[in-house]
């Protein structure tokens, strides 16, 4: 096991993930969020099995988010990086476990691929930049806001599972893990408003500075403020924006952030 | 002076073009075989703009930079970075001088302290190349930032 098959599990879960983003029809989008659940738990578990084994590894990526204009242009490729992953497994209980899940989703994407139906458009990287009823300050202050908060719900989910899988407290492994799993709720919802406006990107790669942290206190008062911005964008959104349905979702966001703020104060009475 | 530029709002005023470095930043990341590279670092938040430079006879042969900063951050990285590839040294230290003036007034205070942090990368990845070629041990030149990128909340919070 090493940094390689590392990353491209990474890479993995984000293209799976990405392709969950991108598709419009609510079932395709529902099962592939969930594979990519899967994956991103193989990555833990792989991060795992790396540290015990005396190993190392990083959040290092090569990939790009190509712009596909169908359901199909972006299966078929997501299928090719299935298959050249599982050339790199090895012998292990684990690789048996991924190697399964995989077989599992490949058969599900034939299935998908099999039928001419489920080839619809994609509208998620068109860059059309457009919401009903949104007037243009909305969806200039809606726009940015996707960008900067999707960066930053991938970039804590990395962080918190980097140091998760280092800590030895129980009580710091289940406040990250608490963590991990608000942001990846925050980031599907980012990412599916971000492929309905036609703004899908990748949030860009962290460097190490990023995630080697040195001073957890310092790290978790950062981050604190940093909650206290996000939660004052979600706020100014909130009675900003002319859709009531959206203002509420940023009330509701507003909302989960408090107790995020009351999650990492835990970590700080370590 | 490149017309990068020209015509180009920042993101307050999302156009097309910023809308593509949103999405894709140019030279993003990082230089296996830099000789020159500089962190700016702002302590009281923890963000920082690292920038990578690989210089060749003078020239920056190539660029690249990673920051865990806002997006006003990257798009002005990611333009800057275009701006100066392929350019003299002495270019790059004026094009700094040229971006503030032609953006200065169009940029709001945030904008401006977010610029300031990748040109003061740049300087840092300057410094630590001629500390380098002067035969000093240096992984890379760090320069601490002046001005917060801090909103007016998390300031009135500290008083």
């Amino acid at each position: 096991m090493n940094n390689e098959l590392y990353k491209r599990k990474h890479e993995l879960w984000l293209k799976i993930l990405f392709a969950s983003f991108a598709i419009d029809d609510e079932a395709i989008k529902s099962r592939l969020y969930d594979f990519s659940q899967i994956a991103f738990r193989h990555m833990k578990w792989l991060g795992e099995a790396i540290l015990e084994n005396g190993g190392d590894y990083n959040y290092e990526r090569d990939m790009m988010l190509y712009k596909r204009q169908s359901v199909f242009e972006v299966l078929e490729p997501l299928k090719e990086d299935i298959l050249k992953t599982q050339e790199l497994y090895g012998k292990s209980v684990l690789f048996e476990r991924i190697k399964s899940d995989e077989s599992y989703l490949l058969q599900y994407l034939d299935e998908l691929l099999a039928d001419e139906k489920n080839d619809q458009a994609v509208e998620a990287f068109s860059m059309k930049n457009r919401w009903d009823k949104l007037d243009a300050p909305s969806l200039m202050s809606l726009t940015m806001f996707l960008f900067e908060e999707s960066y930053k719900e991938y970039e804590l989910i990395l962080v918190y599972a980097y140091m998760q899988a280092r800590t030895d407290s129980l009580k710091e492994y289940n406040v990250f893990q608490d963590l991990v799993d608000e942001s990846h709720f925050h980031l599907k919802s980012f990412g599916n408003m971000m492929a309905k406006l036609g703004i899908l990107a990748l949030p860009r790669e962290l460097h190490e500075l990023t995630y080697k942290i040195t001073d957890l206190k310092k790290f978790i008062k950062d981050g604190i403020a940093e909650e206290e911005a996000a939660k004052e964008m979600c706020r100014e959104l909130a009675s900003s924006i002319n859709d009531e349905r959206l203002s509420s979702f940023f009330t509701f966001i507003d909302n989960q952030e408090n107790y995020h703020i009351e999650l990492m104060k835990r970590l700080l009475d370590e | 002076m490149a017309s990068v530029f020209d015509g180009v709002e920042m993101p307050e005023g999302l156009n097309p073009e910023i809308l593509e470095h949103l999405m894709y930043p140019h030279n993003y990341g990082k230089l296996d075989d830099a000789n020159g590279i500089g962190i700016a670092m702002d302590e009281k938040t923890g963000e920082y703009v690292i920038l990578y430079l690989d210089i060749k006879n003078d020239t920056i042969d190539d660029i690249r930079f990673a920051t865990n900063g806002c997006q006003d951050t990257v798009v002005v990285g990611s333009i800057f970075t275009d701006m100066v590839k392929e350019q003299k040294i002495s270019y790059a230290q004026k094009a700094v001088e040229k971006v503030y003036e032609k953006l200065g007034s169009t940029m709001s205070e945030k904008q401006q302290v977010c610029a300031d942090m990748v040109f003061t990368s740049l300087m840092a990845a300057l410094k630590n190349y001629e500390n380098l070629q002067n035969g000093k041990k240096e992984e890379a030149h760090i320069l601490k930032m002046k001005q917060s990128c801090e909103t007016p909340e998390e300031q009135q919070d500290e008083q």
